[in-house]
């Protein structure tokens, strides 16, 4: 343990709270749309499950950013590679899908 | 696929029951999930998985929002621990893309076979902690433990097992839709000295990150249909809210044999299916 991870323990907190309680509410919103207008588009549930699959990634970046800044190199390194092997998951995902 | 009112309300209770399940006996309820959408609902062990990895994400960001500050969960270690885990569940959610039905259905009768046997030989257990140290390291922890009133210091051991073991418990997680810290957690109490809490908060912490890895490319694949998962994950978050206030009030050894029971007769009935 370090002085300032205490910080970063607050702030990774809030970041996947916001997350979790913006793609529940568009879930929830987007699942009694689907219901009763069962061919509607579905751009809710969509954005709801983006959000869901982005927020511990983007608790990734948070903590990436936190390390640059206290100059913390070993931890900058670690929680880099953790990020691109979650963007080579997102490569696969859209190799998967036929875009790429 | 077009899922009626009836379906969704259905796997929204599937949700909700797996996810005060996994709440009361300190798993995610993807162990419950899966079988539940699968075996129950009929829907194919792969979109099955990735319907529990979605709400296996949704409670991992609810749980550790919730736990923020208290020093319980373990951040370097969580993100050291993360460079293993991640690999493992992209390198499980592309081999999951390719590998037949039965197969996943037998390694999952498997998976759960040892989860209950190692639940019900963990039942009378609480603890393992032998040396309290008074300096952490860098990797080690500190957290004020309000059960025995005082401090807990802990240093981290054998940290290239506990790696190992969250490759695994990554590609398990990617595979089978499940969190992985059935793997992770025990391995963590018994061999690197973390006390349980600790291991078990830190990796519901990491869980994010592995679930993530693993629902990003079944959601490429066109394998995480958005209505059943939002059905399915605001089921679960309803389920492990509760699970988490009814979990003082029941008889936490009771509990755990009756849920081993539960996932023994879980694993004979997968593998009855992947053998056909």
């Amino acid at each position: 343990m370090k002085p300032g991870d205490s910080q970063l323990e607050v702030l990774i907190g809030r970041t996947l709270r916001i997350g979790v309680v913006a793609s529940t509410v568009c879930l929830a919103v987007g699942l009694v749309v689907a219901l009763v207008q069962p061919h509607s588009s579905p751009w809710l549930l969509n954005a709801g499950v983006l959000l869901l699959i982005a927020t511990p990634a983007a608790r990734v970046v948070l903590s990436i950013v936190e390390y640059a800044i206290a100059r913390d190199r070993v931890f900058l390194v670690l929680t880099s590679i953790v990020l691109l092997e979650l963007v080579g998951g997102a490569i696969a995902a859209l190799v998967f899908h036929r875009k790429i | 696929m077009i899922v009626t009112p009836a379906l969704a309300a259905i796997i929204f209770v599937a949700g909700a029951v797996a996810g005060a399940l996994g709440a009361l006996l300190g798993l995610g309820g993807g162990i419950f999930l899966v079988p539940l959408l699968n075996l129950g609902l009929g829907f194919p062990i792969g979109i099955a998985a990735a319907i529990s990895l979605a709400t296996v994400i949704a409670t991992s960001s609810a749980v550790t929002a919730g736990k923020a500050g208290q020093h319980l969960m373990n951040f370097r270690l969580g993100m050291v621990l993360e460079v293993a885990t991640a690999a493992g569940s992209v390198l499980g959610g592309i081999t999951a893309q390719f590998v037949s039905q039965a197969v996943l259905q037998r390694l999952f009768a498997g998976v759960t076979a040892v989860v209950a046997i190692v639940t019900v030989a963990r039942s009378n257990r609480r603890n393992v902690i032998t040396d309290l140290l008074a300096d952490p390291g860098l990797l080690g922890g500190r957290f004020f433990d309000h059960e025995h009133q005082r401090d807990i210091v802990y240093r981290i051991r054998n940290l290239p097992l506990a790696l190992g073991a969250s490759f695994v418990a990554g590609n398990v997680s990617s595979l089978l839709g499940i969190g992985g810290g059935v793997i992770k957690v025990p391995v963590l109490n018994a061999w690197c000295g973390m006390p349980l809490r600790a291991a078990a908060a830190t990796s519901a912490f990491m869980i994010g990150v592995t679930a993530t890895g693993g629902a990003i490319i079944y959601y490429g694949n066109g394998q995480l249909p958005p209505v059943a998962a939002a059905a399915a994950i605001l089921g679960v978050q309803l389920g492990s809210h509760t699970g988490l206030r009814l979990s003082p009030k029941v008889h936490v050894r009771h509990l755990k044999l009756l849920l081993a029971a539960i996932l023994g007769v879980v694993s004979t009935l997968m593998l009855v299916k992947g053998m056909r």
